[in-house]
């Protein structure tokens, strides 16, 4: 077996007091091989958005700390790297994406000059860089690309807006995309077609993708693979159809029932029993 | 055929068209509209809950806001029990006041920062009851905490002490306060997860059976919508293009759009 | 990101446990409230009367024959209100009794001070005999003039003196009294009208904010230090403390009108007030009690800010010659007097220059601390 792209092993970051802190993530191992496709599921609260931005160390230090484990990227440990190492490792071999797109672009800037910056810092071999951000564009499917090159976030919907951050994610050639919650700002036909995109990006390319999300609907006919963490630890992993078929966790199980389903009206919406959990 | 003749639709929309002008220039003088609701019409009767489903834009907020006076409509007649809201004055509107009420997306700007839990919920019976003391306000409070699952001690708590789904039962909460008849559940559950979600929609559909509430829940998500809902509407840019039962809409839907938003809909 | 930092302090908490850990702001806050202390007590601390005076067997305190009628004021109004805010529960319960006592004070205050001043008691008890006698730690009034002119920093003069011999220290702690307050009236005339003003503006829009907003952009268009200079040139006559106060209050209350349209603006669109409007509250409630508590914070950093420029404005008016009149002490006027003896008299540019360094400092600190505090993006941190 090669070596993973990316192995987490024992990762244990901590909030507050250093006496009963909180154990936002609980000694976590996974890991991911190069091209596949992983979701780490969970509620607000779980470790899974922490876990993400720990991936490059975006989780500053302090208030976290990390304090167990390590974090190997193609066998570095991200967690011993120096921060001249750290930014050259986020964007061009990690690359994220964020649940508020509106927010994640600057303002001020076209998105022309947002995508260029992020090709001219991480790829300064590409010749031309107009071409390159006009292709980008395309593979989002953002149509008549080279007129749009001068437009400003707040000219783009929600939807544009996250297709021009996949695109500034896409130029700088990752290996891993880290999507964290890239749909829960979007309506739902919106975030559809966000699905549908990242979709056609898996089967193009041969890039690993990192999805978390709280919605295990979003994770059937995506994901290769699932994690589902809960309160800092992970609760279950394996193969998508077979996690969702036949969920060993009474948590997962839950995670999945509290789905609502189209055509299947019950009397009552499924709901976790914490209580239940241990 | 029965003779019996049906009572009135508890709320009437007619022709409702609600524009918002486009201001410019120093003295912000209106240069164009934005039609955001346009020739709406519908009616939602006791006890039912009606589903108004749409994107972002589509004008769905804007008729919860039209319903409940945030938004004064351009054209068309609101009437609640046959008598017409939308033209009233500030004073005569009040007593409406009590029985509409709204729920709002977002629990963390819905409460204000600056209020404990009891003041939150509190705040519409000092307004509707001002001879009530304190004391009773507070056990009325408590009273409406346990009803929407949370517990006394929170009475003197600050909203960021509480997550996402926590706030949204205070919200739940202020708008029970003042015994209301209908609700206008303004996407109360689109910013939560899908687990707090459930829990939510349980919540309001628990209440309804208890208390007879009426809603128009808007949401974006027609799963949700189909769940909670006896008829649905279904809007696109300020014009309502479907209008079924929840079973029709999602065993026969008429309209492009509608099937859009089924097939959106994520499936496991 | 939110379940992490669920706590149970309230807003006022938050912000004075991140205020508290700013060096700079906690030290900034305490020179400003030691300086409001030293300019409160200045006529106990420098005074050519005595404190005490045993002389033929009598025991007497004639400082108090030195105070102002509104420095006496100052001494018992400041106390009676302490009073009331510490009875406050009381007096909800007994609301007559409790106005008529107030009342009575007060005019048993008024009229005692009518009776008795002006006083023109010119004794100076330094230099007086008596058996004891204990005296202020700077013997000298800030009027007074000594036979020792531009005397350089001594045990005896502290700070120097001036071309009329008056002492530079006694001078400058009275002239600490002008300085606060002008800049504490000043920024609360600024606020309240920035408040008011901003407030209708960003709350009702429409054609009251455009009127605001332009009236606003006309005022800018003036350097507020003209627009003072006019103002005070058109009422010479009347150039005493309080004309100047509500003149640099009248003129510099825009930036707060600005910041608290923009709040209220911002504020009135979020849904905690739509909420508030929908279960029925009122304008005046909305206003009151949802918007501007919540605009309070970026208020506060505008007026610690305010306060600073006030001092400054005043301080460059005295020294400019349009400040206080003659006898009044104020450091810009001590300032403007060095001017002509800079070649020899350091000490007269120096102390003056240096109180106002450290208390526009003291008062930005203060400004900057809070503004970091009440900064949302902190919850985070």
């Amino acid at each position: 077996m090669t070596m993973p792209l990316l192995q987490v092993e024992n990762l244990g970051i901590h909030f507050g007091p250093t006496v009963d802190p909180v154990k936002a993530v609980d000694g976590i191992s996974f890991s991911m091989q190069a091209g596949e496709t992983l979701a780490v599921v969970g509620e607000s609260g779980s470790g899974k958005s922490v876990t993400a931005l720990a991936l490059t160390r975006l989780l500053a230090s302090p208030p976290a700390r990390y304090v167990s484990g390590s974090i190997a990227f193609e066998g570095r440990d991200v967690l011993q790297l120096r921060e001249g190492e750290l930014r050259s490792l986020r964007g061009k071999q990690i690359a994220y994406i964020f649940q508020e797109p509106g927010s994640s672009l600057n303002p001020v800037f076209t998105i022309g000059y947002q995508i260029r910056e992020a090709i001219e810092l991480h790829r300064p071999e590409v010749r031309d860089v107009t071409a390159e951000i006009v292709h980008a564009l395309d593979t989002v499917g953002i149509r008549n690309p080279a007129s749009r090159l001068g437009d400003y976030p707040h000219q783009l919907s929600g939807g544009m807006q996250q297709r021009v951050m996949i695109a500034m994610a896409l130029a700088c050639q990752p290996k891993l995309l880290v999507a964290d919650e890239p749909t829960t700002a979007l309506d739902v036909t919106i975030q559809k077609q966000i699905m549908d995109l990242l979709k056609d990006l898996k089967r193009t390319s041969n890039m690993s993708i990192l999805l978390i999300t709280h919605n295990f609907g979003l994770v059937a006919g995506f994901a290769d693979r699932v994690v589902v963490m809960f309160r800092g630890k992970i609760v279950e992993t394996g193969p998508t159809a077979q996690v969702l078929q036949n969920p060993q966790h009474p948590y997962t199980k839950a995670l999945i029932e509290c789905v609502p389903k189209l055509g299947q009206k019950q009397h009552r919406l499924k709901v976790i029993d914490y209580a239940g959990i241990q | 055929m029965t003779n019996i003749v049906p009572p009135p639709p508890l709320l009437k929309v007619e022709h409702l068209k609600v524009y918002f002008p486009i201001l410019g220039g120093v003295f912000r003088r209106p240069v164009g509209e934005v039609k955001a609701v346009d020739d709406v019409s519908f009616t939602v009767n006791r006890g039912q809950t009606v589903g108004l489903v749409g994107e972002s834009g589509s004008g769905k907020t804007t008729i919860g806001r039209a319903i409940i006076r945030l938004t004064q409509p351009t054209a068309g007649v609101i009437s609640y029990q046959d008598k017409a809201i939308s033209k009233l004055d500030s004073a005569a509107f009040r007593p409406y006041r009590k029985k509409i009420q709204i729920i709002f997306q977002d629990p963390y700007n819905s409460l204000n920062p600056r209020f404990s839990i009891f003041e939150i919920i509190g705040e519409a019976l000092e307004i509707h009851f001002p001879a009530m003391t304190r004391a009773d306000r507070r056990e009325r409070v408590a009273g409406l905490l346990d009803k929407v699952g949370l517990k006394r001690d929170h009475l003197d708590r600050y909203p960021h002490e509480f997550s996402g789904g926590q706030r949204q039962r205070v919200g739940i909460a202020r708008a029970l306060a003042v015994n209301p008849e209908f609700i206008v559940c303004d996407e109360p559950v689109s910013a939560l997860d899908v687990s707090v979600q459930a829990q939510i929609v349980n919540l309001l559909q628990d209440l309804q059976e208890e208390l007879g509430l009426t809603y128009l829940f808007i949401a974006h998500d027609l799963a949700v919508v189909e769940h909670i809902s006896d008829y649905v509407l279904v809007m696109n840019q300020g014009k309502i293009v479907e209008a079924a039962s929840a079973e029709a809409i999602y065993e026969n839907p008429q309209h492009d759009y509608t099937r859009k938003l089924l097939s959106a809909v994520p499936k496991l | 990101m939110n379940s992490i930092s669920l706590s149970q302090e309230t807003y006022t908490q938050r912000l004075w446990r991140h205020f508290h850990a700013d060096k700079f702001a906690l030290n900034g806050l305490r020179i400003v409230i030691l300086l409001f202390i030293v300019a409160a007590l200045a006529p106990f601390l420098a005074n050519s009367h005595a404190l005490i005076r045993v002389a033929d067997g009598h025991v007497s305190f004639p400082i108090f024959l030195s105070l102002e009628p509104i420095e006496w004021r100052f001494l018992l109004y400041v106390p009676l209100a302490g009073l009331v805010y510490f009875f406050r529960h009381r007096f909800i319960a007994h609301p007559g009794i409790f106005i008529l006592a107030v009342i009575g004070f007060i005019a048993a205050v008024e009229i005692f001070l009518a009776l008795t001043h002006p006083i023109n008691d010119p004794t100076n008890d330094r230099d007086r005999p008596a058996s004891f006698k204990l005296l202020p730690p700077i013997p000298y009034s800030p009027i007074e003039s000594t036979p020792d002119q531009f005397s350089p920093p001594t045990w005896k003069h502290l700070c120097g003196t001036d071309s009329t011999g008056r002492d530079i220290a006694a001078r400058m702690l009275h002239g600490a009294r002008t300085s606060l307050s002008i800049g504490f009236v000043a920024q609360s005339i600024a606020l309240t009208i920035g408040i008011a003003l901003g407030g209708l503006a960003g709350y009702y829009r429409s054609w009251l904010d455009i009127g605001i907003c332009r009236f606003i952009e006309v005022m800018d268009c003036f350097p507020p230090l003209l627009f003072i200079l006019v103002a005070i040139s058109l009422f010479e006559s009347q150039n005493n403390m309080f004309y100047i106060m509500a003149v640099i209050g009248l003129t510099s209350w825009t930036g707060v009108a600005r910041l608290v349209r923009g709040e209220f603006l911002r504020l009135s669109s979020l849904p905690f007030t739509l909420a508030a409007k929908a279960i029925g509250a009122n304008d005046f409630r909305i206003i009151v009690r949802h918007l501007l508590p919540n605009a309070l914070g970026p208020i506060l950093v505008a007026g610690t800010f305010g306060v600073a420029s006030a001092i400054l404005i005043e301080s460059s008016l005295s020294f400019l010659g349009f400040g206080m009149q003659a006898p009044t002490p104020s450091w810009g006027d001590i300032l403007s007097d060095a001017r002509r003896y800079i070649d020899f008299a350091w000490w007269l540019a120096f102390f003056p220059g240096l109180a106002i360094l450290i208390t526009i400092m003291s008062y930005n600190f203060v400004g900057e601390g809070l503004r970091d505090a009440v900064d949302p993006r902190l919850k985070m941190k």
